[in-house]
C-alpha cells in the first residue's frame, strides 16, 4: 500500500512537469508573435533549429519560450518535437518517454520480444475472436450519454463547411 | 450474375489485355468485352445492414490480432467520445463502436458499419482529448466515405460482395471465414493515399463540429512525424499511411481555414480517464 502511495505522488509530480519539459525545435525561420494570431505583433523571428520549450497549445499555435525569448506563439506546423542535433527519439512524446510506462522504442529485433504488439505478424496469425466484438459492443455510449459529455467539456456544435486539396470549402455534401 | 462467371469474364479479360500487349493475334470480335464491363459495374450497391455485419466480421479479426484493454471505464469514456465525433458525419446513425487495444502498437482502424480501434500505444502519444477526437475523426470518416468497403470490391472477397453473402446467407460464422483472409491482407497493405488523406481532411471537420481545437489530429501528426521511422511500433501504420509530414502537408491548406476556432482541448479529462494506461507496470 505504502508503495502504491508513493508510486501515485511520483505520478502526480511527473505528469505536469513531463507536460512542462515538452521541447522542440524551428523547421524553418519562424516569426514569434506576442499573440496566437497571425496579425498579432511580431516580437522576433528565429532562425531555422532554433530550440524551443513548449509552454502550452492553442489551436494552430505553441507558446513557447527559447534561451532569447521570454515567451511569445508560433505555429504549431512550424515545429518540430524534439532535438534538432538528435536524431527521432522513438514516439517523440516525452510523456511517455519520461513516466517510462511504455518500453524503449525497438530499433532492433530483440527488443520486441513480449512486446503486446499489433504487428502484420500479429495481424496475419490472428484468428477471430467473437466474443471480444460482443464485449466491445457492451462499452457503447448512447446519444444521451455523447450529449451529457460535450456539455460537461464545453464542446458548441459548430458548423464546419469540408474542404478540398486546396483548401477551398466544399458547398455539398459529399 | 454468378461468381464465377464474373471470375471467368475477368480472366478472358486478362487474357485479353496480356494478348493485346504481346501482340498476339486474338479476335476480339469474338471476345464479350462488354458482358466484363457490364459485370463489373454491375456490383449492387451493399446495403447498411450488410455493410455493418461485413464491419463486424472484419472485427472479430482484428481483436483476434490483439484483444481489447482491461478498462471499462476508458472503453466507454472513448465511445462517448467518439459517438459525438461520429454524430458530426453524414451517418450520424450507425451503430458506432469504439474501442482501444491492448497493443503497444501506434495505430489505428476503422471497419465498414462503424467499428473503430485505437491501440493502446496510440491511446499514450495523446495529450488531450481533442487530439483523441481528431484520431477518431480521422476513422469516422473511413467509415463515412465506405473507403474500406470500396477496397474490398478491388480484393478477392468482391464476388461474394456482388452476390450479396452477408445479407443473404446471414451466417455470420461464414462471413467471417470468408473475410478473414481479405481483412488481414487490406490491413496489413493499407487503403489508396488519397483515401487517407481524405479521411484526414474530414477527421479534422468532424471535430471542429463536435467543438474541438481542430488541431488536434495535426497535432498528432506533428507527434508521429517526430518519431524514429525505425520505431518497431510504428511499422505498420508506417507502411499503411502516408508519413506524417507529407499529411501535414497535405491538410495545410484547409487548416488555415480553421484558425479562428479557439475551441477546448479537455486535457484533465482526458488525463484522468487515461491515467491507467500510465501506470508503470515493470
Amino acid at each position: 500500500m505504502k508503495t502504491l502511495l508513493r508510486l501515485l505522488a511520483l505520478l502526480a509530480w511527473l505528469i505536469p512537469s513531463a507536460y512542462a519539459a515538452e521541447t522542440g525545435y524551428t523547421l524553418k525561420a519562424t516569426e514569434v508573435k506576442d499573440k496566437p494570431f497571425l496579425d498579432a505583433n511580431t516580437l522576433t523571428t528565429l532562425p531555422e533549429k532554433t530550440t524551443v520549450e513548449i509552454l502550452t497549445r492553442q489551436g494552430a499555435w505553441m507558446q513557447i519560450k527559447t534561451a532569447d525569448v521570454k515567451q511569445g506563439w508560433i505555429r504549431m506546423l512550424s515545429v518540430r518535437l524534439g532535438s534538432p542535433d538528435q536524431k527521432p527519439q522513438g514516439g517523440g512524446n516525452l510523456l511517455s518517454s519520461l513516466i517510462g510506462s511504455r518500453p524503449r522504442p525497438a530499433t532492433t529485433s530483440t527488443v520486441t520480444t513480449g512486446v503486446r504488439g499489433f504487428s502484420e505478424e500479429d495481424l496475419a496469425n490472428a484468428k477471430p475472436n467473437a466474443a471480444e466484438v460482443e464485449k466491445m459492443k457492451g462499452f457503447a455510449a448512447t446519444p444521451g450519454e455523447a450529449t451529457r459529455l460535450a456539455e460537461s467539456g464545453k464542446l458548441e456544435v459548430k458548423p464546419v463547411a469540408y474542404f478540398d486539396e486546396n483548401g477551398k470549402p466544399l458547398k455539398e455534401k459529399k | 450474375m454468378s461468381a464465377l462467371r464474373l471470375a471467368a469474364a475477368l480472366s478472358i479479360a486478362a487474357v485479353v489485355l496480356a494478348g493485346c500487349k504481346s501482340g498476339g493475334g486474338f479476335d476480339l470480335k469474338n471476345m464479350d468485352l462488354g458482358n466484363v464491363v457490364k459485370s463489373v459495374g454491375n456490383l449492387r450497391e451493399v446495403k447498411e445492414p450488410e455493410e455493418i455485419q461485413i464491419g463486424q466480421s472484419m472485427t472479430e479479426t482484428l481483436l483476434g490480432a490483439r484483444p481489447l484493454f482491461d478498462d471499462a471505464q476508458l472503453q466507454h469514456y472513448v465511445n462517448e467520445v467518439g459517438l459525438w465525433v461520429a454524430q458530426q458525419s453524414d451517418r450520424p446513425n450507425l451503430p458506432w463502436h469504439f474501442g482501444v487495444n491492448d497493443s503497444d502498437h501506434i495505430n489505428a482502424f476503422a471497419t465498414p458499419g462503424g467499428f473503430i480501434i485505437i491501440t493502446k500505444g496510440m491511446m499514450k502519444q495523446l495529450r488531450n482529448e481533442a487530439e483523441l477526437a481528431g484520431v477518431l475523426g480521422h476513422e469516422v470518416a473511413h467509415v463515412n466515405q465506405k473507403h474500406h468497403l470500396k477496397a474490398l470490391r478491388k480484393s478477392a472477397f468482391a464476388s461474394l460482395l456482388g452476390e450479396g453473402v452477408a445479407g443473404a446467407s446471414g451466417k455470420q460464422a461464414e462471413l467471417v471465414k470468408n473475410l478473414a483472409g481479405p481483412t488481414k491482407e487490406l490491413y496489413a497493405r493499407g487503403l489508396d493515399k488519397s483515401d487517407e488523406f481524405e479521411a484526414d481532411r474530414m477527421g479534422v471537420v468532424f471535430a471542429a463540429r463536435a467543438g474541438y481545437d481542430p488541431y488536434g489530429l495535426p497535432a498528432v501528426l506533428t507527434t508521429l512525424a517526430s518519431a524514429d521511422p525505425r520505431d518497431n511500433y510504428l511499422t505498420l501504420l508506417y507502411k499503411t499511411h502516408p508519413l506524417p509530414q507529407a499529411r501535414l502537408d497535405k491538410l495545410a491548406p484547409g487548416l488555415t481555414t480553421l484558425d479562428a476556432i479557439k475551441a477546448p482541448q479537455n486535457a484533465s479529462r482526458f488525463q484522468q480517464y487515461t491515467k491507467n494506461l500510465r501506470v508503470v507496470t515493470k
